[in-house]
Parts: C-alpha cells; structure tokens; sequence
C-alpha cells in the first residue's frame, strides 16, 4: 500500500510524465515536519559486520510492513528477525534484525523504524534502494549542492538554453527572424555537453568504487618489489586484510582497505617484452588491467633506475607519450621507488626527468606511513570522499539520470527530422530535471522570448 | 485625427441584409421570436461562430446573438490563418467538424505549409485568406446551418437562478437581457475606405431593448468587447474593435457575480494601398504547389496555385527605431506597459527590447479583389501620421499611403482558472466562456474554445457528461489543460513547445485522435466525415501491417532501393517499415520496387503520406504512449467537484495550497499536480482523501443497487468520481 501510493503520487507530483515536465507543478520541498518520512544509512560508510538504516516520519511504519510482509509490525522496542524483501519485485534482501519505535517515544519523536542489516554494500544498497521513493528522492535531489550541484545545474542550464533554441526554431524558424547559426549554435552547445557528460561518467564511477572497491594495480619491472609491495600493504595492520573466502576473483587480486577505502589490489606480471608465450599472456593481462586501473602503483627498484627495462618502464607506463591527451586525463598513478635502503646515503641517481615519486623500503618499513597517506589522498578522489560528497544513493540515481542523458543527446542530430531532434533534447533535459529541477516549458518559453525577437 | 467614434470596419462589406434568408436571422426591424432556446452563444467572432456551429450540430436549438450579423466571419487583425501550433489546432478543430479549416479551404489566396524540413509533427498549415470570401463562406455557413438561428443585439445582462444542487456553482445562468443597441447603418454596399474620410461617417439605428432570452446554457464569446478601449497614440476610445461598441453592463454584471478579471492589451497594423507599394525591389514568397487543405475532407483547395498571390518580404532599418524611441511620449498603450508580455507583439516593443536589428515586416494581401496590404510585424499605436512616417522609410514602401492606421485594443479578461476543462464556469452553472474572454490570443485559438463550449453547453442540457480533451490527446486539450490549471497574464498564444507530446499530437493525425470520439460521445460530426476517418483509420492499420510483414535482407532492399543509404552490413531482416523510415524514401518508392502488395496504398496521396509519418515516428510514439498511458492515470484519478478545500478538514493541507485549489478547483489529480505551488505532499494527502471518499462512496452505492429505479443519470454519474 505504502509503496503503490508513494509511486502513484511521485507520478502525480511530477506532472505529466514528459521529459520536461519536471516545473509544470513547480512544487517546493515539503515544509519541515509537513510529514515527510526520511531515511538513511545511520552506521558508517563502507565495509563493516552490520549496517544500521533508520527512517524517521510517518510514513516509517508503512515502510517497515512493507519491507516485512506478510508478518505484522514488530512489537515496539523489541529486536526481532525479519525476512527482507523488496516490496515491489517480492526479492528477498537479508535476513535482518528490525526494531520499531513508535513516536512519540523515539529518538526524533517521530515514528522511527531501524533495519540491522548484514554490512555488504550490495545488502545496504538494496534496502536502501528498496526503502527510496520516488517522492523522498526528488527532496534528497533538491538538497543537492556542492561541487556536483553546481556541475548538474551548469548542464541543467546548457541543455534549457540549447533546447529553446531548437524549439523558437521550430516554432518561429519560418515567421519570424531569428538569427543566422542558431540551429548550428545549439548542435555545439549539445556537442560540448555530451563530451562533459560522458568525461563526468567515467570519472563518476567512484560511486561504484566505494561500493565495490577501487581497482589498485601494482606494476613494475620484474623484481622492482611489486610482490612485496603487496604482502606489506595487505599485512600492516592500519589496513585489514580480508578474511573472506572466494571474495578473491583472481589469485593475484586481494581485497583491502587502504585507509579506510575498500581497493582491490592486483599484482601484476612484470612488464617486459619476449620471452616465452606464458610470459607473454601474463604481460598482455597485466597490460589490459593497468587500462582498467582506478589507481597504478608503479614500482621500480630505486638502486636499479638506469637498466634497460626500468627506463622501459618510465618511457611506457609512468610517463607514456600520450599521457597528456585528455583520455589518460583520468588516470592515477603513483610512483614507488623501491629498496631505498640499498641507496646510499645521497639519495638515488639523480634523473633529472624523474616524475614526482616516493621512496619506500619494503624491507625495512621506511617511508611506508607516506605512502599510506598519498594512497588516502588518491583514493579519497577515486572514491569521492563520503564526508563530503553527496550520499552514495543519490550518486548512483545521479549516475542513472546522467547515463538518460548522455544517451538521449546522441540521438539528437541523427535525423534531420528536428522535431526527433528536440525530442531527444526534451528527454535528455527531462533526465536532467529528476536531478535539478526545471526545464519546463514555461522556463523554456521564458527563454526563446528572451532571447529572440518573436511574435506578432 | 481620426474620430474612431463608429468608424465600421467593414472593409467591403460582404452580405447586404437583404441577401439572408430570413427564415434563420431576426432582422433588426423585428422582435425576438422564439425567446427560448437550448443554447445562447453571444458574440458572432470565430470563438461565438464556432460555438454556435457546434452546439446546433449536437442537435441544441442554438441561438447567435451578435452586434451584428455582417461581422460574423470577420478577421479583424491578420488575413491569414494557421501556421505552427495554430494549424495544428484547426485540423483539430476540423476533425470535431468544425467551420474555420474548411472556410479557409474556401477562401485562402495563398496556401503554405511551414516547417516543410523540420518534420512532419510540426508542419504548420497556414494560409493568407481573403477577407471579404471568408466572411461570405462563413456567413453563408452558419445561415444555413440547421437549428441555429441569427439575431443582432447586444446583451446587457444574464437572467440568473437557483443553482442545481447536484452541481457546484452559487447559481445557473437561465437567460440574457438584451440592452438597447446601436448600430452603424452600412455607407454602402461596397464602402471601401478609399479615403480617410468615410472613416469619419457613422450613422447608428436602435434595434433592440429589455428583452429576455430565455437559456438552458450560455456561451460567452466577447472577445475584446468586455470594456474595451481602442488606442492611437494619447487619444483612447471605448470600442471593442475599430468601429464596434464595446460591452460595459456584461463586464459589470460579471464582476458582481465575483469573477476576478485581469486587462490585457493587443494590437494591429495599419493598413496600406496595395498600388503604393514597390514590390519590385522586394523578395517575393510563392504558394506551395500543390496547395495542401486545411481540412480531411476536402482533397484540394478552391483555387488553383498558379492563380494564387505572393507574398513579399521586407525589414525594418535604423530610421525605424528612430522614429519609435522619438515618439515614446505620444505613444500611451506603449507607456502603460505595466506587465506586457514576454513576446513582442508590436514593433515598439521589438525596438525597445532588440534594439539596432533589423525586424521582418510580411506584406500580406487582404483578398483577391482587395487594395489592401497587411503589413504583419508592423503593429503599432503610435499617433496616425508619425506611423505614416514611418512605413515610408521602409524599403519598398517608400510612397506607400497609409489606409487605415494601426491601433492597439486593451480589453478585459476573466482569469481562465475560474473555468473547467469543459469551459463551464465554476461560479454560474451553465454559462460556458470560450476565445479572448479567457485571455488567449489569436483566431484558431479562439475557434479551438468555440468549439469545445459549444459543444459542452449542448452536453450540459441534454444532462450528458462533458466532453474534455486531455493534453495527451490534442492542442486542444494543451491549450483549455493551461488556461484552466496555470491561467495566463499575457494573451495565450499556441506554440508546439507547449505540447509534451509533439510527436504524438501532429496535423495528420488529427482525425484518428478526436473524430471518432466527437461522432460517439457527443454528436457532432458528420456521417461523411466519419465514415472518412474509419476509412482512414483501417486502411493505415492495414498497411503499417503489411509493411511490417515484409522482410528481406538489407542487400536485397539495397537492389530493390538503391536510392536508399542502407547499410548492408546489418545481418537481421529489414521490414519494409524500417526502410520506410529512411529520408530519401517513400511510398511510391517502395510500391515501385514491391508492386504487390503495396500498390494499392500509393492511390491516396495522404494515405500514402501518413503511411510514412507514422514509419517516421514508430520507434519514438512507442515509448511516448507510455508516458501518455502514465498521464492518463492520473488523469482518471478525479477529485470531487464540490470539495471546499477552503475548509476540509480531513485533509492536511497548507493554507496557501489550499487558496490555490480553491482556486483552480482541478478536477484530477493529474490537473491538480500541475497547479504551481502545490506539493508533492498536498497531492499524497489529497490521493489519500480521494481513495477513502471513493471507497465510502463505493459502499454507499451498494445500497441502492437492489432499487434499480434510483439510479438515474446524476447518481451515475457521482458513482464515476
């Protein structure tokens, strides 16, 4: 019941179910304490036993029974075993403890519903999923500010702008004048949207790597210490090896929390041509996973700078010739000098074009704490940092909506048929709107009269 | 100067009086006759004209009651009809049967469709019409239209009674007061304004006085005429159009019953002789060939392209702006610019706001045998000679004389959110407000209204549902959904951007969409028509079948079609659909290279061009009728009529959200989430409210299920909400 009046009053609050309908209704956020039911994830973020979720307002018992059904609200302040299962699809979730506190005897006074859930990301996400309507989704989207409030509101306006362009075209092209190169105009604006867009979603799949883990690839020559590398990241007890089983899809790809991170580290193959065609493979996978690597670690041996295959590897991997163009743009990578207790006292061979790096002893543990510490910096930016972002969920609706987007403005220009065209436009501002709002007609109108001189 | 004081804008007049037969119109001489009809409609513009159309073809003993019978029909502002977004409402209009697309088929000199390359849901049909042929079509239609009768008069007041109680409304509209009337006799059958002065002669006769009409519904289609003001510069006089009285007891009689009324200002270009003009220095616009009709039932127009006039192009220039910025101090319509709107319907406004640009002035003919230049962008109300002035630094009317001068009108409206969907009002049951009255601009606007008033006033006495087209179903339904749920403080004027399912509501398809539901629910179209639009409707069913049914690879397309950019690498089948879709093919093409079957469907041009409008657009309609679907939902979820948001206690709603509802008073849920400032919240608690009240409704109505009898109409149709 909860559920099907949630989704039927999203779909009434949003008005008719154009892309651009999104301000018809021009609705404001619910007043504070007007009876909207909140809810969140209340432990902390990341890999952990057990995960709290507590929702608060009116609405908690209906999502409590909902989440439950069949059984019956628990009785209140009383931990009890539930099956969870989605309301909706009917799949089951976990088995969790649930505990209801009705108001005004809770924390908040409100009624309160509490979900101790098994801590993998995947269970947490589900529920939460499971527990976001519609309605409290466009209030968290409407909250939105920060550094990708201003990134999806920038967009947002880009697309309104370029969309009134099209559509004054098609409604006023042919009686009156508007100026020369506004069709032309907005095919850029469009071009450079998609373009930002589709740099946003690579960049953007750290919320997926909070909730799966950053990819940390270790690479090097052979012998540079890759190995040892790994065995002293995965065994410093600051980070925590996990102990489960079959968690590792490879044997050479360990999960671990650096720093408070989730990553998965590889070791890879040392990187050199030739040899034997079992050498080979080992290298070519090693090659394909450092292009997919959020984070590469590269290794060398500090007292070993001048051979062949570590210059090989400076040249190729750390420095590659291409390193500048926007597609490698993303990609991280730290430099590790290796066996700096084989140095002499004065440091290494001075390089003169040796790129920033870091020199550590696997053997001795100096200058571990250092790396720790650029690993947290790196990984906070691979990961989005959650004190300080926008809430994982709402990332992954955000991720959702851009993807609409994206995948809407390559439609536009496919076909010179321009009302196709502005369809396209509409759904892609229509993808937009779920996360800032706006883009309705009136907005649009608002624009073309602004910008052109129309009418009669 | 001019004295506007009853200066007819007859331009030729077109019917003398002697011409009508008497039989349908009450002559000024004579007494009302039967005082008691079904339907009143007052005002004989294109909103009354339509209205009065529609509610005699439900079958309504219809009434017209109009200033004067020779103005029905009349085009006060531009010669010309349609165009993007207005085309799209009158083949709407035309698929319920109405007048105004099959008039202009009859009567237009110069047909064109806009947007040819922009795609198909957006052609716009449009057509310069001649004056004096549209005015006689039409009046010769609505003469001849059975159970609809004529009469000239002006209404002072509405005769007013005890509302129905199972109705909202504080009262019902049972009839109008006719108030004494002047009217201007006619110069003479042929009065052009050859000069300036026959603007000044005016001769008026009294025709009617005190006597009561007696009314099941009324229309109301003023127009400009509730306390309009015409304005040349400083000098303002009340008209409602150039030469006609405005109506000053309706627009208090109005007020006194508590409708909030808002002002609204409009305005027109200044008229030129067509012999004054250089057109050879101009670049001229050639009709289509062939000209394409406005309404499904006609295959061609009444004239042929190559017997059709040009238009021409001009612009304004630097001396232009000049002469507007000198002058803003003479200039009052212009200075009272309180809240204009965000276009630019006259040229003051253009300069103001776009200045050093150079703005497009269409010259456009008035009529066949007409003297007359329109000049469209030219609005303007500056004092007559300063806009002589200024049309003759325009190139190409360099010595052109100025006929007749522009003007600006300012008028009152009634705030649209006081009617429903079906344009009753919600204060005056049975009185039903369609065109200017409700703030629109724009004479297919106009006609949209006329037509779904008429109709519904005719509904409401037959006791029938009303008839209500959705905004997934039509312009029509975009249009009255904005008026009655956002209202408007700017003349409302169509754009296809207010549409959000542009490519599901296009001007072909116009039939498929609202014929068969004007032929079933309501009525009001003919056998002809109808048996037409089925034709249609199976012969495209038929044929996207068997396009679907063919398949070949893309190599063996690419032989039957090489004209066709197929790729041949694609491995699936290809439907002849999906090639159907590519730009550079079209049915012939196809039947050419597959005789059998597709033959047969190339015989009808449009059968064949609408084959190929909706390959077009099939992969994208699928995914928009399931927004439509979605929208629709809501829509069936309706809200009682008689809530009183202001005190409902049952439900938690702001204080502010609840002005706003008692305001609007939506009618669904759908509605009700798109009035600004209302809630998600307010729409939960509301959806709540509605499923109780049905369900308690529900278990009301078991009761009197074993006593057939009971359940009459009105009962049913409380069951529906």
């Amino acid at each position: 019941m909860w559920r099907v009046l949630w989704t039927l009053v999203a779909r009434a609050a949003r008005g008719p179910r154009s892309p651009r309908s999104c301000t018809r209704q021009g609705s404001g956020a619910p007043a504070p304490g007007s009876g909207a039911t909140i809810f969140a994830l209340s432990s902390g973020q990341g890999r952990c036993g057990i995960a709290v979720i507590r929702t608060s307002g009116p609405s908690s018992g209906h999502a409590l029974r909902s989440l439950t059904a069949p059984r019956d609200l628990p009785p209140a302040r009383s931990a009890c075993l539930r099956l969870l299962s989605h309301p909706r699809s009917g799949e089951p979730l976990d088995h969790a403890l649930v505990l209801w506190f009705p108001g005004p005897q809770s924390f908040t006074g409100e009624d309160c519903a509490e979900f101790h859930v098994h801590g993998g990301p995947a269970v947490v996400s589900g529920v939460l999923q499971a527990l976001e309507t519609e309605a409290q989704r466009r209030q968290a989207l409407r909250q939105l500010d920060g550094e990708l409030g201003h990134l999806c509101h920038g967009w947002a306006k880009t697309l309104t702008k370029a969309l009134a362009h099209v559509e004054a075209y098609i409604d006023f092209g042919e009686d009156d004048n508007l100026e020369e190169g506004v069709l032309e105009q907005a095919d850029s604006q469009v071009r450079e949207l998609e373009l930002a867009l589709s740099a946003h979603l690579r960049d953007a799949r750290r919320g997926q790597r909070l909730r799966s883990g950053a990819h940390v690839v270790v690479a090097g020559p052979p012998n540079a210490g890759k190995s040892s590398l790994v065995n002293v990241l995965s065994r410093k007890p600051v980070s925590i090896v996990s102990p489960e089983p079959g968690t590792t899809r490879d044997v050479l790809e360990t999960p671990v929390d650096l720093a408070g991170f989730p990553a998965l580290l590889s070791d890879t193959a040392g990187l050199r041509e030739g040899v034997g065609p079992v050498e080979q493979e080992g290298v070519r996978r090693a090659r394909e996973r450092l292009e997919q690597a959020d984070l590469i670690l590269a290794v060398l041996d500090a007292s070993d700078l001048g051979s062949p295959s570590s210059c090989n590897f400076l040249d190729t991997v750390v420095a590659p010739p291409g390193a500048g163009s926007p597609s490698e743009n993303s990609r991280r990578l730290l430099l590790v000098l290796n066996k700096s207790d084989l140095l002499p006292p004065g440091g290494p061979d001075p390089r003169p074009d040796l790129p920033p790096h870091l020199l550590l002893s696997c053997l001795t543990g100096e200058g571990l704490d250092g790396l720790l510490e650029a690993l947290r910096k790196e990984l906070a930016e691979v990961c989005g940092d959650p004190s300080t972002g926008p809430p994982l969920l709402t990332r992954a609706r955000h991720q959702h909506h851009l993807q609409g987007c994206l995948d809407a403005l390559r439609h536009y220009k496919q076909t010179k048929d321009l009302a196709l065209a502005a369809e396209a436009l509409r759904l892609a501002r229509g993808h937009l709107g779920r996360i800032t709002g706006g883009g309705g007609t009136e907005e649009v109108l608002d624009i073309i009269f602004r910008d052109f001189c129309v009418g009669k | 100067m001019f004295s506007l004081r009853g200066c007819g804008l007859c331009v030729a007049a077109s019917l003398s009086k002697k011409h009508l037969p008497l039989a349908r119109f009450i002559g000024d001489s004579a007494a009302p006759v039967a005082a008691n009809f079904d339907v009143v409609v007052i005002g004989g513009g294109h909103a009354g004209a339509e209205a009065a159309a529609a509610a005699a073809r439900c079958g309504s003993r219809t009434l017209l009651l109009t200033h004067r019978v020779d103005t029905i029909g009349q085009m006060s502002c531009n010669p010309s009809f349609g165009g993007i977004g207005k085309g799209h409402l009158m083949r709407e209009v035309d698929a319920l049967d109405g007048l105004c697309s099959r008039i202009c088929d009859q009567s237009g000199v110069h047909y064109k469709v806009l947007n040819r390359r922009k795609g198909p849901a957006v052609w716009g049909l449009r057509a310069q019409i001649d004056r004096k042929l549209y005015k006689q079509n039409m009046q010769k239609e609505i003469l001849n239209t059975p159970l609809l009768t004529v009469q000239e008069g002006a209404v002072e007041d509405l005769v007013l009674t005890e509302p129905e109680p199972e109705h909202t409304g504080k009262c019902r509209v049972s009839g109008v007061v006719l108030g004494p009337t002047f009217v201007p006799t006619f110069l003479s059958s042929h009065s052009q304004f050859s000069s300036l002065q026959a603007l000044r002669a005016s001769y008026f006769i009294l025709i009617a006085d005190g006597s009561t009409v007696h009314a099941e519904s009324v229309v109301l289609t003023t127009g400009t005429f509730l306390r309009g003001v015409i304005v040349i510069g400083l000098e303002t006089h009340p008209a409602g159009r150039l030469g006609d009285q405005p109506s000053i007891g309706l627009a208090q009689t109005l007020e006194k019953l508590g409708f909030v009324v808002g002002r609204l200002k409009t305005g027109t270009p200044p008229r030129i002789a067509k012999e004054s003009v250089n057109f050879s220095i101009l670049n001229k616009q050639t009709p289509d060939n062939p000209s394409i009709p406005f309404s499904f039932i006609n295959e061609t127009v009444w004239i042929k392209p190559e017997d059709q006039l040009p238009c021409y192009l001009t612009h304004t220039n630097p001396r232009v702006d000049e002469i507007v910025l000198e002058n803003l101090h003479l200039n009052s319509h212009i200075k009272e610019t309180t809240r204009g709107p965000r276009y630019c319907p006259s040229i003051e406004s253009k300069v103001l706001r776009f200045p050093n640009r150079l703005h497009q002035v269409w010259l456009e003919p008035e009529g066949m045998d007409s003297d007359l230049i329109y000049p469209q962008g030219l609005s303007v109300t500056l004092p007559a000679e300063l806009q002589e002035k200024m049309i003759t630094c325009i190139k190409g009317l360099e010595k052109a004389k100025m006929i007749q001068p522009g003007y600006g009108v300012q008028y009152d409206y009634l705030d649209p959110r006081q009617i429903t969907p079906s344009l009753e009002t919600h204060l005056v049951q049975r009185l039903f407000f369609a065109g200017q009255i409700n703030g629109t601009t724009g004479y297919e606007e106009a006609a949209a209204q006329g037509v779904i008033a008429g109709i519904n006033a005719s509904l409401r006495v037959k006791r029938k549902p009303p008839f209500v087209v959705s905004r997934t179903e039509g312009y029509i339904g975009v249009l009255i959904d904005d008026l009655t749920t956002l209202g408007t403080n700017e003349p409302y004027r169509m754009f296809t951007s207010r549409a959000e399912f542009r490519l599901s509501l296009r001007p072909d398809n116009a039939d498929s969409r609202l014929t068969f539901r004007g032929y079933k629910e309501v009525g009001c179209v003919s056998q002809q028509r109808y048996e037409r639009a089925s034709w249609m409707k199976s012969s495209l069913e038929e044929g996207i079948s068997v396009l679907k049914s063919i398949e070949f690879s893309s190599s063996k397309w690419k032989k039957l079609i090489p004209e066709a950019s197929i790729s041949i690498g694609k491995s699936l089948p290809l439907r002849a659909l999906d090639v159907l879709k590519y730009e550079e093919v079209d049915m012939k093409l196809l039947a050419k290279a597959i005789p059998e079957p597709l033959k047969k469907y190339i015989k009808c041009r449009e059968l064949a061009e609408r084959l190929k409008i909706e390959a077009t657009y099939e992969s994208v309609l699928f995914h928009q009728q399931q927004q439509i679907n979605e929208v629709q939902q809501d829509e069936a979820l309706q809200l009682p009529k008689d809530l009183d948001y202001l005190t409902l206690r049952d439900v938690s709603l702001s204080y502010e959200v609840r002005e706003k509802l008692h305001f609007s008073r939506p009618e669904t849920i759908g509605a009700a989430s798109r009035i600004p400032g209302v809630t998600p919240a307010a729409i939960i608690n509301l959806l709540r409210f509605v499923k109780t009240t049905q369900q308690r409704q529900m278990a009301m109505n078991e009761l009197p299920k074993a006593n057939q009898s009971l359940c009459d109409t009105e009962s049913l149709e409380e069951r529906q909400l």
